[in-house]
């Protein structure tokens, strides 16, 4: 669980040491009493957000920042994209210091949200890809040659002329995934990209995502409650959880440490039959019986199984990973 | 210049998205019309029981509604609707996408929206402006004609910056909506002359909400009866505002991220 | 009965807390409503002035307690439905109400009273205000005062109706904003608000007289001016109460044709 990867021979592009963040939030009981105390007095509380996060990428990784709800996934990538100060700790993306929001630095980020549009509503999405052109003062062959590359990639055709109101979610999504690359950033911001998408759009956007930084080097720091996301594109992951990073490494890693068990799904000839003497049953389903065994026991299980039972089908696997994060998230800091 | 550049940029995407709305220019053409005819029907009560209100003639009064309509129709073509817009995208965590951008966030949140069928009261502005300026005969010299625009230009200035100051309240405040209501119930007082009023009314014009400069000023310029100390007024008070209005807007982001005091 | 009333206890409860909770809002709102008279006031008394003291049988002082008086009238019967209709029509809350057992105008009368409750105080303190910087002149008289009350609730009434009916405009069309203007521009000219209807030309007043606008507003002030004669004030009161009468059935009938349209359409 450290920083220090011996990949980071070049200087890291982004780079954080015990970062910390904090709000003041302001609370009220309900209760038309409580409402006219609060005329004269308002009552705050102090809620860490981020607690002494410290990590670092090297150019062109592409690295996936989980953790549930209200974890600070969002407030780490907005005090690495400027949009927030820090409380404390130092924060460094590709040498500039964020919250500066240096002209020279916004030209080389971007941040992508879910669920929000920066582009404008009642006109197609080509206009607004004027708009940022003249932000970022895309030279005009420059721009060309990226709007015809991400349309290819990313299939947006037709799209482009239709008013943004009248596109599917998706569609939406796609435009305005082509809109944050136009500038060719160096360094990608994605907060919970496929959000609210359907599997095919989800798939369609990873794929894309991973041939973009296949493509341009771009480094891509990647924050999703979608464990599906993470693994098609992220080979690190980085665990926060209530503020506190709790694992930052390989997701191979993180499943091998994490899991003290192995799933073993078993296609039996007979129905019906007791399998609670092998082990854990997660589900028993016409024959098809799912087994959670201590990783240790794998081995004599299946041998077990294979000799004692009329076995169709075997087969060994890791636990969902979902299951592996809710562990490490109940298991706090390991 | 830069800041020309972006504006065409933004006035271009504001009117692709309009023209979809052709029904939009006759309705505000009805508007339009309709609130002038009020304007006009109160002076044409009002004037015929006096020939002259407080020492301005009917002429004099009118060039202040076409300036009353030519800079409402102003504020109401960029001001209030990009202010608007920023005040909601506060709320939405839009204003994310805007302070990702690479050019100065208080302009590109500034020229944001653009209804451009409220031009249509800038045409009208002018319209009755010139008509007054024709009735008024050709006493408008080139040091009137200076002190006009002089007084025009510090005006639209000092409402912008006004503007912002309050729309930069939302970092601080929640439904600042309303507040942005004040200068519009305030502004009403501009279709008369502010010296017409009270001192206390006068005053609260003034340095409160500074209607008188925006509508009254210009209007005295353009009846010759506007001295020399209250056309630098106007200017240092543009100056400073804008100022202000820099401080705050910064003083805001500063909250807005999250940097200690 | 007590169902209704039960109702109305718990709406006014939320809507205070919500008042309440945007105390701010309230207070810039008045502004808007105390500058108007104030404008008018002051052009009027500067005409007054250069016509030797009066117009039209009106002073200084007479026009000052006319538009304050104005002032009250208007606040205690304004209504801001026909702004809120055509959105929750668009938004999709309408059809919330129609689920529910109870016809929404109950909900927009709570809320309308609710508020006036919670200006009263300020609204007052503004009069007082205004009374003690334009000194206005008032021939108060026990009988008017008390006149004054049933007046002011009929013309409240009449002119909620009458407003909410216009903003059922919304069900038929979507250009409203051209509608509520036009409804206020007439309100503004042939109400009395601004300027004393005596002062305009006869066939305005006349126009003015035939529609209820006259009644609304500028009866009852006339009426707190102690302008009027008792058999004027009875007779203002009947006309109102048969304006009272028209209301209600034109609001029943757009009402219920507007609904048609409305769920024929796709609530």
């Amino acid at each position: 669980m450290g920083s220090g990867r011996s990949e980071l021979g070049m200087s890291p592009v982004i780079r954080i040491r015990d970062l910390c963040k904090t709000y003041v939030v302001t609370e009220r009981e309900p209760g038309v009493g409580a409402a006219l105390r609060s005329l004269l007095h308002r009552r705050t509380r102090e809620t860490p957000a981020v607690e002494r996060v410290s990590f670092a990428l090297a150019p062109g990784e592409v690295v996936g920042f989980i953790g549930p709800n209200g974890a600070g996934k969002t407030t780490t990538l907005k005090m690495l994209s400027g949009l927030l100060h820090p409380t404390s700790g130092e924060v460094s993306v590709l040498g500039y210091v964020p919250w500066k929001r240096e002209k020279a630095f916004l030209r080389q980020i971007t941040l992508l949200m879910g669920q929000r549009n920066q582009l404008v509503w009642d006109i197609p999405a080509a206009d607004s890809f004027e708009l940022n052109r003249a932000i970022y003062r895309i030279p005009a062959a420059d721009f060309r040659r990226t709007v015809d590359e991400l349309t290819d990639l990313l299939e947006l055709g037709p799209l482009l002329r239709k008013p943004v109101r009248n596109l599917s979610l998706g569609e939406r999504m796609k435009c305005e995934v082509a809109a944050a690359l136009l500038h060719r950033p160096q360094v990608v911001f994605l907060d919970e990209p496929t959000i609210g998408l359907d599997v095919t759009m989800q798939r369609r956007i990873r794929a894309f995502l991973a041939e973009y930084n296949r493509r341009c080097g771009a480094t891509i720091l990647l924050t999703s409650h979608y464990m599906a996301d993470v693994e098609a594109l992220c080979r690190r992951v980085i665990v926060i959880h209530r503020g506190q990073l709790l694992f930052d490494g390989d997701l191979s890693d993180l499943v091998r440490r994490f899991t003290a068990h192995k799933t073993i799904v078993v296609q039996l000839g007979e129905s019906h039959l007791d399998l609670r003497g092998y082990g854990e049953v997660v589900s028993a389903l016409d024959g098809a019986v799912t087994l959670r065994v201590p990783k240790a026991e794998t081995a004599r299980v299946t041998g077990r199984l294979l000799a004692e039972l009329p076995v169709i089908d075997l087969t060994v696997e890791d636990p969902p990973i979902e299951e592996v994060i809710e562990r490490v998230f109940a298991q706090e800091i390991p | 210049m830069r800041y020309l550049l972006l504006l065409a940029v933004y006035v271009r995407v504001n009117v692709l998205g309009e023209l979809a709305y052709r029904a939009a220019f006759v309705m505000q053409l009805f508007e339009s019309g309709v609130d002038l005819g009020t304007a006009l029907g109160g002076l044409a009560v009002v004037f015929s029981y006096t020939d002259e209100l407080g020492g301005w003639r009917p002429d004099e009064v009118l060039a202040l509604v076409g300036i009353f309509f030519l800079v409402g129709g102003a504020i109401r073509l960029v001001i209030q609707p990009s202010m608007t817009r920023f005040i909601e995208s506060v709320r939405e965590g839009t204003l994310d996408f805007v302070l990702t951008k690479p050019e100065d966030a208080q302009l590109l949140v500034s020229i944001q929206r653009v209804d451009i069928w409220k031009l249509t009261d800038v045409a009208l502005g002018v319209g009755v402006l010139a008509v007054a300026l024709a009735r008024l005969g050709t006493r408008l010299g080139p040091w009137e004609a200076l002190a006009f625009g002089t007084a025009l230009v510090a005006g639209g200035v000092i409402v912008y910056s006004f503007w912002l100051i309050l729309a930069t309240l939302s970092f601080w405040f929640v439904r600042v909506e309303n507040i942005l209501v004040i200068f519009q119930s305030m502004y009403e007082a501009g279709r008369w002359p502010v010296t017409l009023y009270p001192r206390w009314l006068r005053y609260a014009l003034t340095f409160l909400v500074p209607v008188a400069f925006v509508t009254t000023v210009p209007a005295q310029a353009l009846a010759g009866r506007l001295d020399a100390q209250t056309l630098l007024e106007a200017v240092a008070l543009a100056a400073g505002l804008s100022v202000v209005a820099r401080i705050c807007w910064r003083l805001g982001l500063r909250r807005y991220s999250g940097a200690s005091a | 009965m007590r169902g209704l009333a039960d109702i109305y206890a718990q709406q006014f409860r939320i809507t205070l807390a919500s008042f309440l909770q945007y105390r701010a809002s309230i207070f810039i709102w008045m502004i808007g409503g105390i500058l108007e008279p104030v404008i008018y006031l002051a052009v009027w008394s500067v005409v007054s002035r250069s016509r030797g003291g009066s117009v039209g049988g009106f002073r200084a002082e007479d026009f000052a307690a006319y538009f304050i008086a104005m002032m009250l009238v208007n606040h205690l019967t304004y209504t801001w439905i026909i702004y809120e209709f055509e959105y929750r029509i668009r938004q999709g809350s309408l059809s919330m109400a129609l689920l529910r057992p109870l016809h929404p105008i109950h909900s927009d009368i709570v809320d309308n009273v609710t508020s006036k409750l919670i200006s009263m105080p300020l609204l007052a303190g503004t009069a007082l205000l205004l009374t003690l910087l334009f000194r206005p002149a008032f021939h108060l008289s026990l009988w008017a005062l008390a006149a004054f009350v049933p007046a002011l609730l009929l013309a409240f009434a009449v002119r909620f109706l009458i407003e909410w009916t216009l903003a059922l405009a919304a069900f038929w069309t979507v250009r409203v904003s051209a509608i509520n203007q036009g409804y206020f521009v007439v309100l503004l000219f042939l109400s009395g608000q601004m300027a004393p209807l005596s002062l305009f030309p006869e066939p305005l007043q006349m126009a003015a007289a035939i529609l209820p606008f006259r009644w609304i507003l500028s009866f009852p002030v006339e009426l707190l001016l102690g302008r009027l004669t008792p058999v004027e004030t009875l007779a203002g009161l009947a006309i109102l109460l048969g304006w009272l009468a028209a209301a209600l059935i034109g609001l029943m009938a757009t009402w219920r044709a507007g609904v048609r349209i409305y769920s024929a359409v796709g609530a």
